[in-house]
């Protein structure tokens, strides 16, 4: 199946070192003022903490395949945007928006999905509610 | 020449033979001239710990407040209200700058400085208590615990007023060792005995094992909100008081899950496999 990697722009203030909710390490190596669009078969979902992640197989337009690997939050911040542990599985064809690395490396931090429904899903970037 | 039996003369010398041996058997305290004895210095008993019942069941005076419940830190000021950033009228030593200055050089060119936590390293403290996790506290009569939903980091604040440690006995640790005494309607945390490496106050920032944290720690907002007043001092790193407030919010609708940071996990986030990390 024939995939794309869609470049698209996007602008965000950078904070001195930043760290994406609930993640575990330093996303300073990641391009926060760029959003990609990669359309791929997803190769494998993990459901785990501290991070989700996604391995999707993208074929660029030169018949050439990557894999990308894409870093998501924490479950209990997905399961908040509507997410499960079965909401994807390998084989699907999903189109996922990315903040991609700054070095090429093919992977990044998710930002959404749409699903082979057509449903797009985020994750939450909330905090658990505070107590008012 | 046969020997027939003994006659009443051998039988003295028998008698005064195993006598002598029996004496000087004797432990030699048994020699002593009869006197009182004397009681040796009792063992003093096993300090008891935190959770023993008998330490529970001591009387004290009741706790200005229980922190009980789950934390989380307050960023409704600024997203990055978790981070330590160095301001203030302190000033960091050279060798800290020369770290300092490096990670502020690769964060501008895209790459990460050390991130030993990203690595699996323990936060520690002071930054366990401000990562974007939740905080479970349980607090006891002898003790608190906090379990950070950050790689289910264990802090434990001693209450029962034991001292610090034997600093020969005492076991480096990323959280320190915490000692808590109630002052008023303050609880004043004193904790130190860091580890001196692969430790981080913030990015760049390194602490070491002189780092000293005292923390004053109140509950305001009829106990919603928790607020934490630092003085941190680590002659290695910094020169004079580091001072900083931080606050968290009761959250009653979470509850923290196991996390560990997995090597084979570690393995599908870019952002820690990166070559061109620093490290």
């Amino acid at each position: 199946m024939k995939a794309f990697v869609l470049g698209c722009c996007g602008a965000m203030v950078v904070a001195f070192l930043t760290l994406p909710a609930q993640a575990h390490h330093s996303a300073a190596g990641v391009d926060q003022t760029r959003t990609v669009t990669i359309v791929g078969v997803l190769k494998e979902f993990k459901w785990a903490n501290p991070h989700s992640w996604m391995d999707i197989e993208v074929t660029d337009d030169k018949g050439q395949t990557k894999s990308w690997s894409v870093e998501m939050t924490a479950p209990a911040y997905l399961a908040r945007a509507g997410w499960t542990s079965k909401t994807v599985k390998p084989g699907d064809k999903v189109t996922v928006n990315v903040r991609p690395m700054k070095n090429g490396d093919p992977g990044g931090l998710f930002v959404n999905i749409t699903l082979p429904d057509g449903r797009v899903l985020g994750q939450s970037a909330a905090a658990p509610r505070a107590a008012q | 020449m046969t020997r027939g039996p003994l006659a009443i003369g051998d039988w003295r010398l028998v008698i005064g033979v195993l006598g002598v041996m029996c004496l000087t058997a004797l432990p030699a305290a048994a020699q002593q001239p009869a006197r009182a004895p004397q009681a040796a210095a009792p063992e003093p008993p096993p300090a008891l710990g935190a959770l023993a019942p008998a330490n529970l069941s001591k009387p004290r005076p009741a706790a200005p407040f229980d922190l009980t419940g789950t934390w989380f830190i307050d960023q409704r000021n600024s997203e990055n209200s978790w981070r330590f950033n160095p301001t203030g009228p302190f000033k960091l030593t050279p060798a800290a700058q020369v770290h300092y200055d490096a990670a502020k050089k690769a964060q501008a060119e895209g790459k990460v400085y050390h991130d030993d936590i990203g690595q699996c390293w323990p936060a520690g403290l002071p930054i366990i208590m401000t990562r974007v996790w939740p905080i479970a506290m349980i607090q006891k009569p002898t003790a608190i615990y906090m379990i950070s939903g950050f790689m289910n980091s264990l802090r434990t604040v001693y209450l029962d007023g034991r001292p610090h440690s034997d600093p020969d006995i005492v076991v480096p640790s990323f959280n320190g060792e915490s000692i808590g005494t109630w002052e008023g309607d303050t609880l004043v945390v004193d904790t130190k005995y860091f580890v001196d490496d692969h430790h981080w106050i913030d990015s760049g920032i390194p602490a070491s094992d002189q780092l000293h944290i005292v923390e004053r720690i109140k509950l305001a907002n009829a106990g919603k909100t928790l607020e934490i007043a630092y003085t941190m001092n680590d002659p290695k790193n910094w020169e004079g008081d580091w001072k900083v407030t931080k606050r968290w919010s009761r959250v009653d609708d979470t509850d923290i899950a196991e996390v560990s940071c997995l090597p084979d996990l570690n393995q599908h986030m870019p952002s820690t496999q990166s070559k061109e990390n620093v490290r």
